[in-house]
């Protein structure tokens, strides 16, 4: 990379447009660019603010120390989405047994101008809310995108706490079956 | 109700660290199901205070540098007296000409309040010989060639690890880039895009039969 490319990457290097054959000045470069995108990756597939940090944390700790500087930034990138597959599985395998998400390579890290987190998560789950019973639907708003307790959203619906705990866990149960029949 | 997916669940809802158990397929879609509509109006983007923080720990890891090493009361001053700049300004000079330019001037590490502290017996340093020293906030390699002692600091000038002597190479090596230096401070080898400076030379005497070096007063 030319020199007028090496300084603007230094002087700048949180709002850096970088493409092709570029390197990054130092680890902290690395870090700057990179740690948003891994945290919002880790977000959308664990779902909560702890794990997704501790994740990260794992993501970096484990990449940065090997990393060759001189590596292209696409490389760099590619390696540490790697690595953030691998982290994503072990933590699946240690706490649930099974691989509830994955990383999907295709979801584009390693391109010059990468999507954030999941571009298409809004939108699916918007999918999935319209594709429910009106009343599964509305539990489910009320919970996850309207933040209220299990007491709130049993008011707002006119019934009993634990009604809603039986309405709120078919209306899951219900979205992942509509959520698996979008991915086949 | 109070299932663990139930649990789980309300888990996340709350931003807390969810429980493990062992989930049966039907149980690992809700799960998923949960994180999705759980990240839907969340893209996910770091707090400030885990960013700085997690680079803090990094930067602890990668330059094996406890906190609170008092390495930063050294001033940095040029070869050439001309070159008594301030550290960021020559950091800068490096950074920005080291592809083209000369390779950077050798530099001195003196402390602004330093004492002279024994660190071996002058017979235990015989000629050709190097030797690594600890004294906390400094650490560094002694040599003795051709009669004359010198010394030169422990610490890689890329990122600040701790350099390693391969005695048989007579080379200072870095464990974190492979980057190798000679034992008179010089660059050897490395593999990075712009050249680190040679290492800094430690002020080093022999006196009353001892080899001593220019340090800071102990905290």
């Amino acid at each position: 990379m030319g020199e007028r490319a090496r300084r603007e990457q230094r002087a700048e290097p949180r709002g850096l447009h970088l493409v092709g054959e570029e390197v990054y000045a130092d680890w902290e470069a690395v870090y700057r660019d990179n740690v948003g995108r891994i945290h919002k990756l880790m977000y959308a597939k664990v779902g909560n603010r702890p794990d997704a940090e501790d994740l990260t944390t794992e993501v970096f700790l484990t990449a940065l120390k090997p990393l060759r500087v001189t590596a292209t930034i696409g490389e760099v990138r590619s390696y540490l989405l790697a690595t953030a597959r691998t982290v994503l599985a072990d933590y699946w395998r240690r706490t649930l047994g099974r691989e509830v998400t994955t990383l999907d390579e295709e979801l584009g890290i390693s391109t010059p101008e990468p999507a954030s987190g999941d571009p298409s998560a809004p939108a699916r789950a918007a999918a999935i809310l319209a594709a429910l019973p009106e009343r599964y639907r509305r539990i489910l708003e009320l919970r996850f995108l309207g933040a209220c307790s299990i007491r709130e959203a049993a008011a707002e619906l006119g019934i009993t706490i634990g009604n809603a705990k039986v309405l709120q866990h078919r209306a899951l149960r219900q979205a992942a079956a509509v959520a698996e029949g979008m991915l086949s | 109700m109070n299932t663990p997916v139930w649990r789980y669940v309300e888990d996340l809802l709350r931003q807390r660290k969810p429980r493990p158990f062992k989930a049966s397929e039907e149980e690992a879609a809700e799960v998923r199901a949960a994180i999705l509509l759980n990240s839907a109006d969340d893209d996910g983007e770091p707090s400030e205070d885990f960013v700085e923080g997690l680079r803090d720990r990094l930067a602890g890891e990668l330059s094996g540098e406890k906190p609170g090493s008092n390495r930063r009361r050294f001033v940095k001053i040029g070869a050439a007296a001309a070159a008594a700049t301030a550290v960021g300004a020559g950091l800068d000079h490096v950074l920005t000409d080291g592809l083209t330019a000369a390779a950077p001037k050798e530099q001195n590490l003196v402390p602004d309040n330093g004492e002279w502290r024994a660190v071996v017996a002058s017979t235990d340093l015989p000629d050709g010989a190097v030797q690594a020293f600890d004294l906390g906030a400094v650490t560094g390699f002694l040599r003795r060639s051709g009669g004359q002692v010198s010394a030169v600091s422990a610490i890689c000038t890329h990122l600040g690890c701790r350099l390693r002597l391969d005695a048989p190479a007579r080379q200072l090596n870095c464990p974190c880039h492979r980057t190798s230096f000679n034992v008179d401070g010089s660059l050897s080898t490395h593999e990075l895009p712009v050249a680190p400076p040679p290492l800094p030379h430690i002020l080093v005497r022999e006196n009353a039969g001892r080899v001593e070096v220019f340090v800071p007063p102990p905290a």
